[in-house]
């Protein structure tokens, strides 16, 4: 057998040339659905028009529409050139060439011949497009189908790589990871059953967004912030994830899950431990993951009886946003009408260590707010002794780093000026960076940047099963609270606004207040 | 998109260092004291950018890009327009502002620009003039914009503080000539520095795509088997010293990767035809450059290279670009395996997209270097 070293592509060397995956073939369970038709499909397209996958890459669509070949080909052509990132990139030379390499098989998950007919496509792929042996599954079908198909893989032999050593087989599992800590427990003792931790990549696509990566490179590429990054310094930290529309078509399931269950387990948590890390040994996934889980190890759990003093929740009325009238959560399809699910959610998180004792984390998101964005914004200290006096301090305020995730993504510091002229008055100013403005290239979606980290073996991005774990653990006893208090607590919003007035008081019982977003 | 604006300040002038500066300072003060100005006044600083063009239109062309370069890599650019054999004598300056809005509205940035025209002697105290002249503590960029690479005695020195060496070999009058001259220059320099060739960013994705090729278990033997590389291009077009080069390049590349052995270039025997022979252990390697029509050609952007496997083990791998310029289709066929190809997308880069990318991503380029060593190896049989 040959070395690696043997194998290894001498034209590949060089630093400008980009990483490009080995040839392989990716399944899609749960490709009749949205998520395939407006984000996977379209990011794979435009990672094989930029010459970033390989040559014979193949797409093979599971689910239970019976399409035939052509037809799931056809409507995957109407998903790109209906998705397009960029206007006019849509090409008959693309879009064709792409073509040729979608598949589907229908499969109602549970019945075995499907997986041995997906395993024969897989085979007749290698030979025919040359895709090498190397696989991987994607699952995106309601959760409940997540064990069935992972157990329907292993028993296939189609969750061993092809040849050991030699070829690949990895997994990537969609949101929810679980409802709770017992179901999250659940699904990780099946899918590592059948696939090796290492094979599994839980995608959080928040954490494939531009400005989050760029979060670890602000930290730790530079060395002005990480002196000040810590209790000594920072007075508290927000993560804000807003957005302005309803649960739209998505009514029972929002009923099920709420936006805890939502937006805070997954999304801002992750952004929690990216802001909160120590610094990795290395820039590798185990050295990374290991430092977000160690974050989710020390926040500090919230007790049962005290979820008030940490957590409010509301949900939104009757309102306008964008100037258009929108019904009450309670009216949307779907929807009980005397629903006590949250679609505001407001925290308090301490992490206790060295570097964060004491600094609270404050965590909020919420349906039909005002506008859809997602904020990091770091609160320093005020100065320790105030030299400018009378009118000329009215003006202070605190610095505040902003790290917009989304949109117009970039980095905002604020800070103190001198207004000129010949009186002492002072003013907070802003020095912007901004992603669009400073670099001028789209980049990629979140959903392009992991999926192919995904194919090139990185999970750095990708979640770990014990942070699946500890993330639910630490949301366990307000899940409990609030499912026992019911309507009790439940503060409503009107649509349009930033939230119930019982979450201003939250803050403000601390002498501080929500960030303008 | 953003809109860019350059505004011209005075007329060129005899060059006066400390009034040059006290120019600039009084320039961003009016700036930013305008009343009428709608917008806040921002001077923006990157990098230094020095420019060395040899005549007034070239100036004026490289004045045009680094407008446009300004949005994206906000610098102090510093046009030099050195002609030793004009008269008379003389060395002149002027100024000149290069502002756009900030998308989504806002702040005018603003980015500076100093022209030097240098006539007859006076060149030789270009050097005096350019180094004082660059922003201190940000790297300098000389973007060599001649059409012959013989960099004289004062840029030189210009040289010795510079920290990236931008070339383009389309530029180049005569590729094979000047690319052993850089490859000369570069070995003899005392220091290490950073040089790009626009003409080798734009076959990036040429090598990418080769490279794909060969990425799998199966073909990456294939590598080892190869005996004949062609190289095709567009015979009738004014991109036909930009793709000349550019087959150069990948035939060294090629070659370097590899570690073929050069033996001979072999006289040609067609117009346009260029054979190099190679060897690789026992195994002799032909590699051909031709230039010749394309159907629908005529716009220079056609290109195609062909690899082809010994018969013990045929395969062929191929990438080509028709007049469409946009679309590459690549094509393996492997013994024992089916066909495959796909179309891919690869669009003519503009010089100033390329030179946007290369000022963001200024490194030495160890793979370039080892490339340009055996261009100038295949060249220098010639002479």
């Amino acid at each position: 057998m040959a070395k690696p070293d043997e194998l290894a592509n001498p034209l590949r060397e060089g630093i400008r040339l980009r990483r490009t995956p080995e040839p392989c073939a990716m399944a899609i369970f749960g490709a009749s659905g949205d998520l395939t038709e407006r984000k996977l499909v379209p990011a794979l397209y435009y990672l094989t028009r930029e010459r970033l996958l390989p040559a014979g890459f193949s797409v093979i669509g599971c689910s239970r529409t019976p399409y035939t070949h052509e037809q799931f080909r056809e409507k995957m052509r109407h998903a790109v050139t209906e998705h397009l990132r960029l206007p006019g990139d849509e090409s008959e030379a693309f879009v064709g060439s792409f073509g040729k390499g979608v598949f589907y098989i229908s499969d109602n998950f549970g019945d075995a011949a499907a997986y041995d007919q997906l395993k024969a496509l897989l085979d007749q792929l290698d030979q025919e497009r040359g895709t090498g042996g190397n696989r991987l599954f994607y699952l995106s079908t309601p959760p409940s189908f997540f064990p069935v198909i992972v157990q329907h893989l292993g028993a296939t032999g189609l969750a061993k790589p092809k040849l050991l050593g030699e070829t690949w087989t990895r997994i990537i599992i969609e949101k929810p990871f679980g409802r709770d800590l017992a179901s999250a427990r659940d699904l990780n003792r099946v899918v590592t059953s059948v696939f090796a931790e290492e094979q599994v990549y839980r995608i959080d696509h928040y954490l494939g967004k531009e400005t989050v990566q760029n979060l670890l490179v602000f930290r730790f590429a530079n060395g002005i912030f990480e002196p000040f990054w810590n209790r000594r310094y920072i007075d508290h930290v927000q993560l804000a994830v807003a957005e302005d529309l309803g649960v739209e078509n998505r009514g029972s399931y929002y009923e099920e899950a709420g936006l805890l269950r939502d937006m805070i387990q997954n999304h801002v948590l992750q952004l929690l431990s990216l802001v909160a890390m120590e610094p990795p040994a290395t820039f590798e996934a185990t050295a990374v993951r290991d430092e977000k889980a160690k974050v989710l190890r020390s926040v500090r759990p919230i007790p049962l009886d005290r979820v008030n003093e940490f957590a409010v929740r509301g949900q939104y009325s009757e309102g306008w946003v964008g100037g258009q009238k929108v019904p009450a959560y309670r009216a949307e399809p779907k929807v009980s009408p005397a629903s006590t699910t949250e679609t505001f959610a407001a925290l308090k998180l301490y992490i206790d260590n060295w570097r964060w004792a004491d600094v609270p984390f404050y965590l909020r998101s919420g349906k039909r707010l005002p506008k859809r964005v997602s904020e990091i914004s770091i609160q320093f200290r005020g100065v320790p002794h105030l030299l400018f006096r009378g009118a000329g301090a009215e003006g202070i305020e605190p610095n505040v780093l902003s790290l917009r995730i989304q949109p117009n993504e970039g980095i905002t510091l604020k800070f103190c000026a001198k207004l000129p002229g010949t009186t002492m008055q002072i003013r907070p100013v802003q020095m912007e960076f901004r992603y669009g403005d400073s670099f001028g290239a789209v980049p990629p979606t979140a959903y392009e940047t992991l999926l192919l980290d995904c194919m090139l073996g990185d999970a750095t991005l990708f979640n770990r099963d014990d942070a699946a774990e500890l993330s639910w653990e630490l949301m366990e006893p307000v899940l409990e609270r609030w499912k026992q208090d019911d309507s009790t607590g439940l503060a409503f919003y009107e649509a349009g606004t930033w939230g119930p007035a019982e979450a201003d008081a939250f803050i403000e019982r601390d002498q501080r207040h929500w960030m303008r977003l | 998109m953003q809109k860019t604006q350059t505004l011209a300040l005075g007329e060129p002038r005899p060059v006066n260092l400390a009034a040059l500066e006290a120019e600039l300072s009084a320039l961003w003060r009016s700036a930013a004291e305008d009343p009428s100005a709608r917008d806040v006044v921002t001077r923006a600083c990157a990098l230094t950018l020095l420019a060395y063009v040899e005549s007034e239109e070239e100036g004026r062309q490289a004045s045009n890009l680094i407008r446009l370069v300004t949005e994206q890599n906000p610098c102090r650019a510093i046009v030099i327009i050195a002609e030793p054999h004009a008269a008379p004598a003389g060395l002149t300056a002027s100024l000149s502002a290069h502002c756009h809005l900030a998308a989504m509205g806002g702040k005018q940035v603003c980015c500076e620009q100093i022209t030097l025209r240098a006539r007859g002697e006076a060149v030789e105290n270009l050097d005096n003039v350019v180094l004082p002249l660059t922003v201190s503590g940000l790297p300098v960029h000389l973007w060599w914009r001649a059409s012959r690479f013989a960099p004289p005695a004062y840029v030189d020195q210009i040289l010795r503080v510079a920290d990236h060496l931008i070339v383009d070999s389309t530029r180049f009058a005569n590729p094979e000539t000047d690319l052993r001259d850089l490859a000369t220059w570069l070995q003899g320099s005392s220091r290490p520095l950073a040089v790009t060739d626009l003409n080798w960013a734009r076959i990036t994705p040429w090598r990418e795509l080769l490279a794909q090729c060969f990425d799998s278990s199966e073909r990456r033997p294939y590598l080892d088997r190869l005996t004949e590389v062609r190289i095709e291009y567009e015979q009738e077009s004014a991109r036909l010293v930009t793709q000349r080069a550019q087959s150069l390049l990948l035939a060294g590349w090629l070659a370097s990767r590899l570690g073929w052995v050069f033996l001979e270039q072999s006289a040609p025997a067609e117009s346009g035809l260029h054979r190099f022979l190679f060897r690789s252990g026992e195994r002799p390697v032909r590699v051909e450059s031709v230039a010749r029509r394309f159907e629908g050609g005529g716009s220079g952007v056609c290109f195609s290279i062909e690899l082809k496997a010994d018969n013990s083990s045929p395969a062929v791998f191929s990438l080509t670009r028709g007049p469409d310029g946009r679309v590459v289709q690549t094509h393996a066929e492997v013994l024992g395996l089916a066909p495959v190809g796909r179309a891919v997308r690869l669009e003519v880069l503009e010089e100033v997209e390329i030179l946007n990318e290369e000022l963001m991503l200024a490194s030495r380029d160890r793979i370039y270097e080892e490339t340009l060593n055996m261009v100038a190896r295949l060249t220098g049989s010639n002479n």
